[in-house]
């Protein structure tokens, strides 16, 4: 383990199946569709598209031969000897998260490639290796998640490892244990909710256009369309349209299963792990250490089918390819949501009676003007849209807007509830759609309290806590009576708990 | 129970409102010639009508918080208020939007002092915390009390508390 090593052979190969990939379009554009221009952004861009390609290609076998790496007991070590030296070293402790991903490349070789996202900020936030051996990467993670201080925990981890039935998959660690894989109705209201079919239509649509360049038939689809809109009867039509739908459900159906289908949710003591998707696998782990707050958030949708979506705000934050990073599973059922974050934060409670606002916050709300309703109506007198060739008057859809943010602001009043029990502090707040949310006074950032003069007459407070995260993450919630807020205050500041409320099991959840 | 803690005491400079009304006069006197220009070519190259509108309501807006501003001053000075303690950095202010900030020492990353022309003429000193998250300002304090303020924050949040 502690010698210099290449990488593996094959990153050669995922190398430039990568360059083939990422110069495909460059090279269909330049060679076929603009093959025959003779402007000379095209003329010379063909000979500088060849050159890079050459000495791309070239570099690849190179690269491979001039760099190695180092895994140490405290720190990874990476090297590159060319005609200058260059090393980096990364000790494991500012390793933040390991993420994993097996594409479709690695799946036919049976390898994988690893992500070592670090606290430093910059280019070098990252580590990637393109190309790993399935034990290898383990090793890797093992060493990371060890840091040197080894427990008995870990030793009986170590006597599982040595097993040779390595799956990719996380180790048989103590307390390892799988919170979630989603059954197919899970799939099936995923794909319900999350519009998928909808998704469909642009796809399709630019499989239309490209096929229609493809082959020099502009025109001629659409010419097919309106053709159909024509000479076919109603019901041709309509039976037409209705298995078009059906494919659309469907389409949508297999992408929604394809990314949310194979779908696991494990923890151990110290960290969580997370692995998803069919043809492309992703795996990564947060650190429990690092969770700063816990969010469950529902969309008007997933309220309707009872879903819900638990994120965890996290310190020292993802690259941001890929943003989803922090949610847990979009598409969790409301109470197997608020069960499972006690079953993978411990520590952390959902309280189940939370204050309301008082009855004067509703009137203030009702009160403060809306912005958008304004800037809307002003845009609706200016322009008179008319809505799919119905012609309205403009006032019409105006008091339509103006009806929803009044719905929405009465709906905010009674969503709206907050609470603290000994170390933590729960904000629900929202309106067509609501969020929960979790933290503990140690993770809190920052706090401010504001007032206009308004809040000041009527005795009301807006609270917002900063927590740590990247980007940074504000939690607002509005009006909430000065009583609370003093309690509040001295909370954070003074290192007093507050009395615990009785934990939920949520089986009588809203 | 949870213990009463209370709202910081501690005050800006005096000299604080001085330098502020010298700042915004100064904002005042770039903007009326910048609005005084724009009028001028307004009236030479007859642009359309409703710039000519949005020119005057701006210049009786700009006059209008003039005359305000020596009780804006007044009040900004009134309401703020700050707080140092091992723990926690607190700041108050506003009359009309009040604010209050708690700021843990441990999440304090750098402290600094600035000082504007204006600000030297008085004596005064800016003084910037930057935290995880963004930037606050504590406006206008004497040299020494600067100075003593900056050190003792910088010593509080060098006390590393074992939870991240």
């Amino acid at each position: 383990m502690n010698q210099e090593k290449r990488y593996h052979p094959l990153i050669i190969l995922h190398d430039i199946w990568r360059l083939v990939s990422n110069s495909i379009f460059f090279f269909i554009f330049l060679f076929i569709i603009q093959a025959n221009s003779e402007f000379w952004l095209y003329k010379y861009g063909r000979y500088a598209f060849v050159l890079l390609f050459i000495i791309i290609l070239l570099d690849i076998p190179v690269k491979w031969f001039t760099s190695r790496y180092k895994i140490d007991d405290k720190s990874l070590q990476l090297q590159r000897r060319l005609f200058a030296n260059s090393s980096r070293t990364i000790p494991y402790e500012n390793i933040q998260h390991v993420r994993r991903k097996t594409t479709l490349f690695h799946r036919i070789f049976n390898m994988t490639s690893l992500t070592l996202e670090t606290n430093v900020t910059g280019d070098h936030s990252s580590v990637t290796f393109q190309v790993l051996t399935p034990e290898e990467s383990m090793d890797i993670e093992k060493q990371i998640r060890r840091k040197g201080n080894i427990t008995d925990r870990e030793v009986i981890f170590e006597e599982n490892q040595a097993k040779p039935a390595i799956e990719i998959k996380y180790g048989n660690n103590a307390g390892y244990t799988v919170h979630f894989t989603p059954a197919k109705r899970d799939i099936f209201k995923a794909a319900l909710t999350s519009f998928s079919f909808i998704a469909v239509i642009p796809i399709a649509w630019s499989l239309i256009s490209n096929l229609e360049q493809l082959f020099h038939m502009e025109g001629k689809i659409e010419g097919m369309f309106s053709n159909m809109l024509h000479s076919w009867s109603w019901w041709m039509l309509l039976i037409f349209l209705t298995l078009l739908m059906l494919a659309a459900v469907f389409g949508g159906g297999i992408l929604t299963a394809l990314r949310y289908g194979k779908y696991e949710i494990a923890s151990d003591v110290d960290h969580i792990y997370i692995s998803k998707g069919i043809l492309e696998m992703t795996s990564f782990m947060i650190t429990k250490a690092n969770v700063q707050a816990v969010s469950v958030h529902q969309s008007w949708m997933k309220r309707i089918l009872g879903l819900a979506e638990v994120k965890l705000i996290c310190a020292g934050g993802t690259s941001t390819e890929e943003l989803e990073v922090n949610t847990l599973y979009p598409f969790l059922p409301v109470q197997r949501a608020y069960s499972m974050i006690r079953e993978i934060l411990p520590d952390y409670q959902v309280a189940a009676n939370m204050e309301r606002l008082p009855k004067k916050a509703l009137s203030l709300r009702m009160l403060r003007p809306s912005w958008f309703w304004m800037i809307a109506t002003v845009f609706l007198f200016y322009f008179r849209p008319d809505f799919f060739g119905i012609e309205l008057a403009w006032w019409v859809p105006s008091i339509v807007i103006l009806l929803l943010v009044i719905m929405s602001r009465v709906l905010s009043f009674f969503q709206t509830g907050f609470t603290m029990s000994g170390e933590f502090v729960q904000f629900k707040t929202g309106g067509f759609t609501n969020k929960l949310f979790l933290s503990k006074r140690t993770k809190i950032a920052e706090l401010q309290l504001t007032r206009n003069i308004i809040q000041q007459k009527l005795g009301l407070v807006s609270i917002m806590m900063s927590h740590r995260a990247r980007p940074v993450k504000h939690t607002r919630i509005n009006d909430v009576p000065i009583e609370w807020c003093k309690v509040f205050r001295n909370w954070y500041i003074s290192k007093e708990q507050a009395p615990v409320q009785q934990r939920t099991n949520w089986s009588t959840s809203r | 129970m949870i213990r009463e803690v209370p709202l910081p005491k501690q005050r800006l400079s005096k000299d604080s409102m001085k330098a502020w009304l010298i700042n915004e006069i100064i904002l005042n006197v770039i903007g009326f010639l910048i609005l005084g220009v724009l009028l001028y070519l307004d009236y030479y190259f007859l642009w359309k009508e409703w710039i000519g509108w949005i020119l005057i309501i701006l210049t009786a807006l700009t006059i209008i918080d003039m005359i305000f501003s020596p009780l804006k001053m007044r009040l900004h000075y009134k309401h703020w208020r700050f707080d140092i303690s091992e723990e926690f950095l607190q700041l108050k202010s506003g009359a009309i939007n009040e604010k209050q900030q708690l700021i843990p020492m441990t999440r304090i990353q750098s402290v600094t002092i600035h000082q504007g022309p204006v600000l030297r003429r008085y004596k005064l000193y800016n003084i910037k915390v930057n935290t995880i998250t963004t930037e606050h300002t504590i406006p206008a304090l004497y040299e020494t009390e600067a100075m003593e303020l900056r050190n003792q924050i910088a010593h509080y949040a060098n006390v590393k508390e074992p939870e991240a």
